[in-house]
């Protein structure tokens, strides 16, 4: 077998690719530049009703930048179109396009369902009328169904820990020495230190970020909120001892918290295991106080809502907490453990996050708790807790969702800095984190092995700001 | 810079104007067909309910129509030039220099870092750059102009040390400052209390007449229009369809829409049975959702299939009046003189026994007197003093007043919200006032309701309607099953008026009057024996303000509801009410029958609140009596009566009697009592404020 080039046989679109990006980077120069020194132009109505734009300079750069945006899109896709039918023989970005083919199936699907039914989904439809919001989202979606198909190892060329012999360092593109009928025959994106497939850890690690970076985030929300509503609905005492709090703990150095929940013998005191004591219970307090806020008023109702909704929580939350042989060893029923890395990961998001989310929170509620509707839900004589979670928080809904985005943004980095220093996740794991962590040891030297997972983290963080912003713009709009 | 040259003719002549916004679903035609002239130093009236394109008409007199706003046919002329062909430079200039532009909310056009002095030397030093000391001697001299005390204080603090009537006189002063020829106000007054926007209004137009400048006033108001216009044009919905002198379309209206906007405002001169309001069917049509032919067409009671909906319609002059013109085709089949028909008039019950007694009731605050260290001294501010009636079963009690006094709290107190300082609140002789809303029994709590104010606020925007009617009913109690509950909800709906499909829609689907009804039928829900409305109709369309009052007043009726109505609009009270109590700072000044209270003797305060109110009608004379200065704050009010600061019967009471005593309460006749030191042989001298003048 040949060692594969980037490009392999569609190497003659390189040229095409350079110059049209070129293009697009003077001509957006110019478009600056000449926005810097000529005054607005002011759109012409004539007698008719017909509008003519002045043509001037302005203009025609500001159609350069689109022409050749357009030009460069158009190319990129021409990769990938090329790639998918001719694979290997594309080269490796041919057999990377290939290897996707779940992925790009999954998003053409969901685009065009989504933007056929746009006008009937709300807030998520309107996604869909920015063009900043639909790149925002196509890169979360390419990475959450290269995480899923991932996990259920579609995408992947080799196991992600198995280790090959003779291709420690590997460059990409190298073949694999004495592989066997059925094997994928290279290495796409070249080995790494302990000659393991770059390609499959970097799918791999999508999931452990997709899998992970959501479920802690809302773990913060719900830390954030519960903690939020009450400070900016009572105010007073409540609310200057709960934004003090917040303030500590946002001055508070973390990564020392950290370092001091793996130390083994902080460990031993079973104190990471007390903390997800208290952090996984408030979804149940949550979910609970949600319920019985709402259905108080019909005993019977509520009995069997509550029960049909925390009885599976209460299991849950009783295996994440329980395990044999430590400190908290009182269930019998136990189906999981936690690792404790994914511990630290989550009580470390929660820490880092909720003070912020807190204060959002609390300042959307002092907004709305003015409005008449509250009002009349007071003098109807609802409970605090049914006006903060069905009446207040559904209107601040806007600015949490948009926030929820970002906040998957930081956690998805937060979660790569744990792994950089060897916190949270076991050493073999493939998150993204991790690998970019081992890379660097030899980075002077072998680039190839750190490069993948920091452009998958840094497009995926790119993209959900892009989705937040699009989120954001649509949201104001009518 | 020289203003442009310019010889005769109008100052501003809009001609055929249309103006759409363009969104991403589709163009919004907001003005279509739309022509208006404004002569030098005339006043003209532009009136139409929210959403019909007055303010449109006026951003695109400014060519300020945003970035997807676009003039799409006609043109604006400005002293014979077309602001459409102008460049920016041209534009900025006129902007401020020739047309000065005043918007509602006074905040909107000062700058809250900058002092009054400067933010009016920069007009004249920019646009005709002028000397600072020239500046300053003209920032004086408007200041000075529009009557606001001590201008030498005043150009030297910053617009939040002024309340909201002093800064709009200042805004008014910038504009005046280049002395522009034309001047656009936009609702220059709604966000102003009644007496304050009299003595507004009586300025603008002094210094309309002063200056020589030509206005566009742009209201709501059909009575603030008659004060000071001379010319109106009435919109409805994106077209003009009546134009023509103030008396031509108030005594000899040509449209439709005008009559039905006459017929739906209570004048003060008249009660229920003198002249019944008359509703306007239906719903304002959304922009685009406009029917053909004539816009007004499906609420027209004399309109003509095949005739009225057949194709566009021209304006038409009426024949033998100057300047007069109507959109409308049957104009002149029409007979205006023909009586109002009304339905069947029912006689309202007969007040039963008391079901609300409030007496001594007191509401203090305590606030820091320095807001950034809770602790040091603390102020009391009195929001209630005093405060005793009795209201009964199936009795509408007006309670009427001003911005802060008091009103709100009063409401609080009686729902649960806050507890008495002091008093007694007796609901069926149990005492409730120091009984928070949590310590309430639901049968307590369902009794006593409350419709709100702002219906873009009532309902909760992320729950449907019924279902947030079916929560009033589970709260309440009410049904055993979710089914009953769901019937007895659709039960309200019809109630209300409302289709039952409204039940699966979400608020934001609903009109502002729709929106109103489902806060009655919420209100309603527990079968409320008494309840607040607290404006309930101040803030919606003045066609569906009459839809909106009859509905409360029918369900009053049939339910015997005790009604406390909250309301600065004494048209609307004389129109429903049983009784009227009037608050000034916290107290009672005034209470008694309607007829009692809107008849003299007075006390002054009510006199001048009556004097306030603008009245639609050309016949009214009414004496003009403007208070000076704005509302005292309740943090901070004058000693002896809570009046005196703007009273002008004060002189009448020897001794400064009322600079040093809180008057007592003095009972005139069986049920009428007003807290005034004024004698008797005072009192009897005053005359009515409201006459119709003699045909
Ligand atoms: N929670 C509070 N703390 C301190 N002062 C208050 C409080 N609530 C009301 N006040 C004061 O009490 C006075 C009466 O207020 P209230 O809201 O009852 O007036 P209102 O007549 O309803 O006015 P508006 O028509 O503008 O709503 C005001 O001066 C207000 O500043
Ligand atoms: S044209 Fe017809 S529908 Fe329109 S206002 Fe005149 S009579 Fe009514
Ligand atoms: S007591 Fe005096 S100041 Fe007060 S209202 Fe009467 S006359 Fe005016
Ligand atoms: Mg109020």
């Amino acid at each position: 077998m040949d060692p594969l080039s980037w490009t392999g046989s569609i190497a003659f679109l390189n040229p095409l690719l350079f110059a049209a990006l070129g293009l697009l980077a003077i001509s957006i120069l110019i478009w600056i530049l000449i926005g810097a020194v000529t005054p607005e132009d002011r759109s012409i109505t004539n007698v008719g009703g017909t509008l003519s734009l002045s043509a001037g300079p302005q203009g025609l750069a500001a159609l350069a930048v689109r022409v050749t945006f357009l030009a460069s899109a158009v190319i990129l896709l021409a990769y990938i179109v090329l790639g998918l039918f001719m694979g290997t023989g594309a080269g490796i970005i041919g057999a990377l396009a290939q290897r996707m083919l779940p992925v790009w199936i999954a998003l053409i699907l969901l685009f065009t369902l989504s933007i056929s039914f746009k006008r009937r989904l709300g807030l998520y439809g309107k996604l869909f009328d920015s063009p900043i919001g639909m790149i925002g989202f196509g890169l979360v979606m390419f990475w959450v169904f290269t995480g899923i198909f991932g996990a259920f190892d579609m995408i992947i060329t080799h196991d992600p820990l198995a280790q090959a012999s003779g291709m420690k360092n590997k460059a990409p593109g190298t073949p694999l020495r004495g592989a066997e009928e059925g094997d994928f025959a290279w290495y796409l994106l070249g080995g790494d230190n302990l000659a393991r497939d770059v390609f499959s850890r970097m799918v791999k690690g999508a999931w452990e970020v997709v899998k992970i970076a959501p479920l802690a985030t809302i773990f913060a929300f719900m830390v954030g909120i519960t903690l939020g509503l009450p400070a900016g609905y009572y105010g007073g005492k409540l609310d200057t001892f709960l934004s003090f709090l917040a303030n500590l703990i946002l001055a508070f150095p973390v990564i020392l918290l950290f370092y001091l929940l793996v130390t083994p013998e902080i460990v031993a005191t079973g104190l990471p295991q007390y903390m997800a004591v208290v952090l996984f219970a408030f979804p149940m307090v949550f979910f609970g106080v949600l319920l019985n806020a709402r259905y108080r008023t019909q005993p019977q109702k509520n009995l069997m809502i509550l029960a049909v909704v925390l009885v599976p929580l209460f299991l849950m939350y009783m295996c994440l907490i329980n395990a044999a042989g430590s400190k908290i060893d009182v269930w019998p029923l136990d189906f999981f453990d936690v690792p404790g890395g994914i511990l630290v990961v989550f009580v470390s998001v929660v820490f880092v996050n909720s003070p912020t989310v807190f204060r959002i929170v609390r300042g959307l509620t002092m907004d709305i708790k003015t409005r008449d509707y509250v009002a009349a839900a007071q003098t109807r004589g609802e409970r605090p807790w049914y006006i903060m979670l069905w009446e207040v928080l559904p209107n601040a809904r806007g600015p949490l969702i948009v926030d929820f985005c970002l906040r998957i943004g930081y956690t998805t980095i937060l979660l790569g800095t744990l792994g950089f220093f060897g916190l949270g996740l076991p050493p073999e794991s493939p998150d993204w984190g991790s690998t970019i962590n081992e890379g660097r040891k030899l980075l002077s030297v072998y680039l190839h092995p750190a490069l993948p997972p920091a452009i998958a983290l840094l497009s995926l963080v790119l993209g959900l700001n892009l989705l937040a912003d699009g989120l954001r713009e649509e949201s104001l709009r009518d | 810079m020289s203003k442009l040259e310019y010889s005769d003719g109008p100052i501003l002549e809009i001609d055929r104007l249309s103006i759409s916004f363009f969104t991403r679903l589709r163009e919004i035609p907001a003005v279509m067909d739309f022509s208006v002239s404004v002569m030098p130093g005339e006043a003209v009236g532009l009136v139409g309910e929210s959403g019909c394109g007055k303010s449109t008409v006026a951003l695109g007199v400014m060519q300020d129509l945003g970035k997807n706003g676009r003039i799409v046919g006609g043109s604006i002329k400005f002293k014979g030039r077309d602001l459409g062909e102008m460049s920016v430079e041209e534009l900025r200039d006129i902007r401020g220099n020739e047309i000065a532009m005043i918007y509602q909310e006074p905040m909107a056009s000062l700058n809250p870092a900058m002092k009054i002095g400067k933010q009016l030397m920069e007009v004249p030093m920019i646009h005709e750059g002028v000397s600072e000391d020239e500046a300053y001697k003209r920032a004086l001299e408007v200041v000075t102009d529009v009557r606001l005390p001590d201008p030498e204080r005043m150009l030297n603090s910053y617009p939040h040390q002024l309340s909201g009537g002093q800064q709009q006189r200042i805004v008014i002063a910038m504009a005046l400052m280049s002395k522009p020829a034309l001047l656009i106000l936009d609702e220059p007054t709604t966000a102003l209390d009644v007496t304050v926007e009299a003595a507004v209004v009586e300025l603008v137009k002094d210094l309309g007449k002063k200056y020589g400048t030509s206005m566009l006033f742009i209201s709501h108001n059909l009575g603030l229009v008659l004060e000071t216009c001379d010319r109106l044009c009435v919109m409805y919905s994106g077209e003009a369809v009546e134009r023509g002198s103030i008396e031509d379309v108030f005594d000899e209206m040509q449209h439709p829409y005008t009559q039905a906007l006459f017929r739906s405002i209570p004048l003060p001169g008249a009660d229920k049975n003198a002249r019944p309001l008359v509703s306007i069917p239906g719903n304002f049509p959304l922009p685009h959702e406009r029917p053909k032919g004539c816009n007004f067409g499906p609420r027209c009671d004399y309109f003509e299939a095949g005739r009225c909906d057949a194709g566009d319609i021209a304006m038409a002059d009426v024949p033998g009046n100057d300047r007069h013109a109507t959109r409308c085709l049957k104009f002149q089949e029409i007979d205006w003189n023909a009586p109002i028909t009304v339905g069947e008039q029912k006689e309202k019950t007969a007040p039963g026994k008391v079901v609300l007694k409030m007496d001594q009731l007191k509401k203090y605050y305590e606030v820091a007197a320095n807001a950034l260290f809770g602790g040091g001294a603390r102020k009391v501010v009195k929001a209630n003093e005093t405060l005793s009636f009795e209201a009964r079963e199936s009795e509408t009690l007006a309670i009427v007043g001003e911005s802060g006094c008091g009103k709100s709290t009063f409401a609080k107190v009686l729902m649960g919200l806050e507890t008495a300082t002091d008093g007694e609140i007796l609901l069926d002789g149990q005492n409730i006032e120091q009984t928070p809303i949590e310590a309430r029994d639901t049968k307590t709590i369902s009794d006593v309701q409350m419709v709100f104010q702002n219906p873009f606020d009532t309902l909760n925007p992320s729950m449907t309607v019924g279902r947030q009617i079916t929560r009033a009913l589970e709260i309440f109690g009410i049904g055993d099953s979710d089914a009953e509950r769901k019937n007895r909800m659709l039960e309200l709906l019809d109630l209300v008026k409302l289709p039952r499909a409204f039940a699966d829609r979400m608020p934001r689907q609903l009109s502002g009057g729709q929106k109103q009804r489902v806060g009655i039928a919420r209100a309603f829900a527990g079968g409320a024996r008494i309840v607040v409305a607290d404006e309930p109709v101040s803030a919606l369309d003045v066609s569906v303000q009459a839809a909106v009052t009859d509905l409360l007043m029918e369900i009053q009726r049939n339910e015997k509801t005790t009604l406390l109505f909250i309301s600065h609009d004494l048209s609307i009270v004389r129109y429903l009410s049983d009784r009227v109590m009037v608050m000034y700072l916290g107290h009672v000044v005034e209470l008694g029958d309607t007829d009692q209270v809107f008849s003299p003797p007075y006390h002054p305060y009510t006199e001048a609140l009556l004097s306030a109110v603008p009245i639609a009608d050309t016949s009214v004379e009414k004496e003009h009596i403007v208070l000076e200065g704005d509302i005292p704050s309740a943090m901070n009010p004058p000693p002896g009566c809570p009046f005196q600061t703007r009273c002008r019967w004060k002189s009448e009471v020897p001794g400064g009697l009322c600079e040093r005593e809180v008057p007592p309460v003095r009972h005139l006749q069986a049920g009428h009592q007003i807290k005034c030191h004024l004698g008797d042989e005072v009192l009897e001298r005053m005359t009515p404020v409201i006459k119709i003048a003699a045909e």
